[in-house]
């Protein structure tokens, strides 16, 4: 790896009760780069993902961020040094528009106190940088419809939005693909290629296809570890994934 | 001269019913050692005692006899949250370790190692559409690359599961009876007739 790493994680250990979940995992994701994790289902990717955000403190190992040692700190201490994740299952507001889901993410809110759905509704500044949000993702002719009331591709590419609004340096995807249709695929896929050089992004996914157009590099994660880490055309050229459904699709 | 990454001296895993009078309704006895970092593909019929022997290497299943040294150090006399830092076992996809704890942790041994030497790999799922295979061999081959020492277990069904033993494994043990057989090469191996028979048209 050249590229210098922005987020870095070294020898991670993460053990729940007697069951090794992550034994020895070290990961570098380069500025400006498209990170891909992937691996078999319950491999541990998604551990991973709450180690190096937060959720989990792991049990011996480090993570690090613009070379800053951030082990153990809380999800959003870390999320205010500009690291925003989106998660597995949708974590949305429902009954708020897609408007007023990004609008609560901005870091401006905070000064608003109590009043601040009165207030954030009346200051132009904050509603013109949630439009500028959901124009990022797409969903700019969207803003008034209640997160419920959009399809599932657009409450991912929203929850994207409201993990922008901050204006993070990194931004992790848990499965982004999970739940989607293979048209909403091929969407969030061109959104995602969008946003990639605008903001360095780390994706966990199941769906090796989608990452492999994707990524700049991949590490496969299985048995807690990382079994393997390369290029996408690297992991092509392995015999055994030309001879399988992936290499199978071109 | 270095402690053997894995050795079982004299090791034996009893299971009785019955009272007052005992009848034995599993053995299985070992007496192996390993002393250089090698890929070891394992096999054996249903029941025949391939997960307990990985249990009596990780620490997790205390033998009736015999002690497993793991380098030099008596696995189950160390603390139960250490023990993966010697051996570790993975079943399919995820890790199991169920210790049942006789003694208070404080009152065993360090580990004395940061990382496990030991790898046991209980029926990895070899899945020829999910293109992941490659990468799972890859990675025993570095393991072995980095000193360590590693068992593949494997319930072959298919012709390419004997294929990717023979490219991977350096050795095999083949546990059937209760014993455990070493064969040091694919050919030999398939010279037990009992073994022939656990492989059917596989052996050939």
């Amino acid at each position: 790896m050249n590229a210098t790493a922005l987020f870095e994680a070294r020898g991670l250990h993460m053990r729940f009760g007697d069951r090794v979940v992550l034994e020895n995992v070290s990961l570098a994701f380069p500025e400006g780069q498209l990170s891909g994790i992937m691996g078999p289902n319950g491999a541990g990717k998604t551990t991973c993902f709450n180690v190096l955000t937060g959720r989990y403190r792991p049990t011996r190992g480090q993570v690090l961020f613009r070379g800053q040692d951030i082990t153990g700190l809380s999800p959003h201490r870390i999320a205010r040094l500009g690291v925003s994740r989106s998660f597995q299952l949708l974590n949305l507001f429902n009954d708020f528009t897609a408007e007023e889901n990004v609008l609560v993410a901005l870091p401006g809110l905070r000064d608003h106190g109590m009043n601040m759905a009165r207030d954030v509704m009346a200051d132009r500044s904050l509603r013109d940088r949630a439009a500028a949000v959901l124009d990022r993702v797409g969903l700019g002719a969207k803003g008034g419809i209640p997160a419920r009331q959009l399809p599932y591709g657009d409450r991912r590419a929203l929850e994207i939005g409201v993990a922008l609004a901050a204006d993070p340096a990194v931004l992790f995807l848990d499965e982004p693909t999970s739940g989607l249709g293979a048209d909403a695929i091929g969407r969030l896929a061109e959104l995602v290629r969008r946003l990639k050089g605008e903001v360095t992004i780390v994706a966990i996914e199941h769906d090796m296809e989608f990452l492999f157009g994707l990524a700049d590099t991949i590490a496969v994660i299985h048995w807690g570890q990382v079994i393997r880490h390369g290029t996408p055309d690297a992991l092509r050229a392995d015999p055994w994934v030309r001879n399988s459904n992936l290499g199978r699709l071109k | 001269m270095a402690a053997a990454l894995l050795a079982l001296e004299n090791v034996s895993k009893v299971y009785t019913r019955g009272w007052p009078k005992r009848r034995v309704t599993f053995r299985i006895e070992a007496d192996l050692a390993f002393d250089q970092p090698a890929i070891i593909g394992m096999m054996g019929p249903n029941g025949a005692g391939k997960t307990t022997l990985f249990e009596l290497m990780t620490g997790s299943n205390q033998p009736s006899d015999g002690r497993v040294l793991c380098l030099g150090r008596d696995i189950h006399r160390v603390r139960y949250d250490e023990r993966d830092r010697l051996a570790i076992h993975y079943h399919q996809s995820y890790q199991v370790r169920r210790f049942r704890r006789r003694v208070p942790s404080f009152l065993l041994e360090r580990a004395g190692s940061d990382y496990p030497m030991v790898h046991l790999f209980d029926e990895p799922q070899f899945n020829t559409q999910d293109g992941y295979i490659g990468f799972m061999l890859d990675f025993f081959r570095r393991l072995r690359a980095e000193g360590r020492l590693v068992f593949v277990c494997l319930h072959p069904t298919a012709r390419y599961h004997i294929d990717l033993l023979r490219e991977i494994c350096d050795r095999y043990l083949f546990v059937a009876d209760g014993r455990v057989a070493a064969a040091p090469s694919f050919a030999t191996l398939t010279q037990n007739d009992r073994c022939r028979a656990y492989l059917g048209e596989l052996a050939d």
